[in-house]
């Protein structure tokens, strides 16, 4: 952790953290367009998920569900990775100690390679995922995004009630 | 009985004290305002889809009302645990909550997203089967769904604005 430490005091004495650090209105506003984004993404995640497990019937297919949405996910992903990073620079310290922060960014980087594979297989052979006979992978595929989803949502709420035990 | 006196009781309740970690569970108010924001994340995203449909913007191969029929369950749903979770939120600081300026607003936006929503679907959405696949759609429609993305956003600022100023 002691090279992290070290991170987090370069990042906080640039010019730049500063000006973050002094205007009071930059993190609020940062972490509001965060959770907005999120909501896209975490939204799109469900639903694909539990139409591949079978819990919605209606509606569209999954190659559908997957043209329409995942776009959308790669939007709300960059919105959250520009303010992700604000906030990183605003408060380097505050993430870089919090076990949770690199929890968070382990499970972000498992949860991107599998949607981007998954998105690839549909897109390869849309028909074969709109049957019932689908792979046996999506059953997993769903599970596993579902989880890390949920997750990345904890541990990104958790950064704020825990950064401080390990000052 | 009156409002101070209301929020009292509620805070006095062994729920709000266990909210406020007074019963040993000191991680119970972070968990369950996690599990908050789950659950707007599905109310907010579900409305977001439908509303970018009115708007034009996205979905344009869906028609209207399958789109919602298909989404606004997930919305209700999520509203439900969004409900209870904010409850649980809310009573372990109530007197607190009940006189903050960022509260009052979130709720003075969750209030104007209803209206919007019922002038919506007691007006242009009645004949939703003349419009339901037209491009663009009407002019109510697109209204209806930027106000309501404008008042969801609104709502999810003044709620993350509440833990600054509480």
């Amino acid at each position: 952790m002691r090279v992290t430490h070290h991170w987090a005091d370069w990042i906080a004495s640039t010019a730049l953290s500063g000006w973050l650090q002094n205007e009071a209105w930059v993190v609020p506003t940062s972490q509001s367009i965060h959770i907005v984004s999120v909501s896209v993404v975490f939204c799109c995640a469900v639903m694909i998920s539990l139409r591949l497990l079978r819990v919605s019937a209606s509606g569209r297919s999954v190659s559908q569900l997957v043209d329409t949405l995942v776009p959308w996910m790669y939007r709300a992903l960059a919105a959250l990775l520009l303010t992700g990073l604000v906030q990183i620079v605003a408060e380097p310290v505050r993430q870089f100690v919090a076990p949770v922060f690199w929890w968070k960014m382990l499970m972000i980087i498992g949860v991107l390679a599998l949607t981007v594979c998954f998105a690839r297989a549909v897109r390869r052979n849309a028909a074969r995922w709109d049957t019932a006979a689908r792979p046996a992978r999506a059953k997993w595929f769903a599970l596993i995004s579902l989880g890390l989803w949920v997750g990345i949502i904890f541990c990104g709420r958790f950064i704020g009630y825990t950064w401080e035990l390990y000052l | 009985m009156t409002m101070p006196s209301f929020l009292l009781a509620a805070e006095h309740t062994s729920l709000a004290a266990a909210m406020r970690g007074e019963l040993g569970w000191e991680w119970l108010f972070p968990i369950v305002e996690t599990l908050h924001v789950i659950s707007l994340a599905m109310v907010f995203g579900s409305i977001v889809m439908v509303d970018l449909r009115l708007v034009g913007a996205a979905s344009r191969n869906s028609a209207v009302s399958r789109l919602s029929g298909e989404v606004l369950p997930y919305t209700w749903s999520a509203f439900i645990c969004a409900a209870i979770t904010g409850t649980l939120l809310f009573v372990s600081k109530a007197h607190v909550y009940f006189y903050n300026l960022q509260f009052q607003l979130k709720f003075l936006c969750m209030f104007l997203a209803g209206v919007n929503m019922a002038v919506f679907h007691f007006g242009a959405y009645r004949h939703v089967l003349d419009w339901d696949e037209r491009h663009p759609p009407p002019r109510a429609a697109r209204l209806a769904g930027a106000l309501s993305i404008a008042l969801w956003i609104g709502v999810i600022f003044f709620g993350r604005w509440i833990g600054f100023t509480t």
